[in-house]
């Protein structure tokens, strides 16, 4: 049975349900500044899985949780995470200097090589 | 806390079985969101599906759902709709499923212009029996059923709908998830045939010989055969070759809904009105 967990597990911008993610890349490829990466993960079925890298760089977009086609994806809700006393980052160049980087590294971490 | 999908799915079928990257779970989720945003209630909403990966959409959403036999969404559909014609009727149907052998029970159901809304999730191929040629697969692909390369030539499946009579028409891609949940409000909200094909990716499928092998390079092709109708009217015909114009294509209030006239039939019946006859509409033939 999978639990889907649209509870924030702590005020962060944005969290994952490992359970329900399949490795698919594409919130990866969607996030505009460069938040999320691909790791090894030898338990999974393509053998990685989703790491919010940069928390601090989400601009809260949701673009990842809308692209995400397994529910494992999620971002706190705009008026309830300012409500909280937290913000979302601005879009920035190095975040965007990140992203590129991201998607040339196969969607994979900056600090993994390889393709998975 | 982030939108709650608990209330609208069945969790004890998660996670989907559906393969990693697939859009199906886009257009789920893009669809539960427009249930949500229309504010239904989930007792007024009947989905019904067919045969094919696309055919599990029924089993994932806990509204009331048929999952019904190959190609005949449509068919169960109009049933239900006039049995309740104060619900929302939504059928979904994969491309072979709803423009190949259901494309009989898709025409008829346009024609009528009854209020269904229909999505067909447009992936190129037969996805669940492993790469056979579908209708909409493209030219020169490679399929199990056609190694030599697809020499079929493609199915339209909006002009379909809109030479069919579908009083609402129109396409979008899963690449776009904000864009799909207005098109498929403005469908729903729609009295009338609402017909919706939604292209998706098959990266496994289609893609695996066909030089596409992951999910985004499914998707970026996806990206590189569509563009919005604005823009797809300015292009010239050369251009507009192997190119689908995307958003609402064909919108018509005018067109009466086949329940409304139906219930004609039931005032006749009923002898609170004389016979119909050719006077009662304005198009005859």
């Amino acid at each position: 049975m999978g639990t889907f967990k649209t509870e924030n597990p702590g005020n962060a911008p944005v969290w994952v349900n490992t359970d329900n993610c399949k490795a698919c890349d594409i919130c990866v490829s969607v996030c505009p500044s460069g938040v999320l990466g691909m790791r090894y993960e030898k338990t999974s079925t393509l053998g990685a899985m989703i790491s919010i890298d940069h928390p601090e760089a989400c601009i809260g977009c949701n673009e990842c949780e809308l692209s995400c086609p397994d529910f494992a994806i999620y971002v706190a809700d705009p008026k309830e995470y300012k409500a909280a006393g937290f913000s979302f980052a601005k879009l920035t160049d190095d975040a965007k200097a990140r992203q590129m980087l991201v998607v040339e590294n196969n969607y994979m971490s900056l600090d993994v090589q390889g393709v998975k | 806390m982030a939108f709650n999908y608990d209330k609208y799915l069945r969790l004890e079928k998660m996670p989907t079985l559906w393969c990693w990257g697939c859009g199906d779970g886009v257009i789920l989720k893009a669809f539960v969101r427009a249930v949500e945003k229309m504010g239904l209630n989930q007792d007024d909403v009947c989905v019904v599906s067919g045969i094919g990966c696309s055919g599990r959409f029924s089993s994932y959403v806990d509204f009331n759902t048929v999952h019904t036999t190959h190609g005949r969404t449509v068919a169960f559909a109009t049933g239900i709709k006039l049995m309740h014609p104060d619900k929302h009727v939504i059928c979904v149907a994969g491309d072979g499923d709803a423009l190949a052998i259901g494309g009989n029970h898709t025409i008829h159901g346009a024609r009528r212009n009854i209020d269904i809304t229909l999505i067909i999730i447009n992936n190129f191929i037969y996805g669940l029996t492993n790469s056979q040629t579908s209708p909409t697969t493209p030219q020169g692909m490679w399929t199990v059923t056609q190694k030599a390369g697809n020499i079929d030539p493609t199915f339209d499946a909006c002009a379909l709908g809109i030479a069919a009579g579908a009083s609402f028409v129109g396409r979008e891609s899963m690449l776009d998830p904000k864009k799909l949940e207005k098109i498929l409000i403005k469908a729903m909200e729609h009295r009338g045939f609402s017909f919706l094909d939604i292209l998706s990716n098959c990266h496994i499928n289609l893609g695996r010989k066909n030089k596409m092998v992951s999910a985004m390079e499914n998707l970026s092709w996806i990206d590189s055969i569509t563009t919005p109708k604005k823009k797809y009217d300015t292009l010239t015909e050369a251009e507009q070759l192997n190119i689908f114009p995307t958003g609402i294509l064909k919108q018509d209030t005018e067109v009466r809904e086949y329940c409304d006239m139906y219930k004609d039939i039931q005032d006749v019946q009923q002898k609170k009105r004389a016979i119909i006859t050719q006077d009662d509409f304005a198009k005859k033939i």
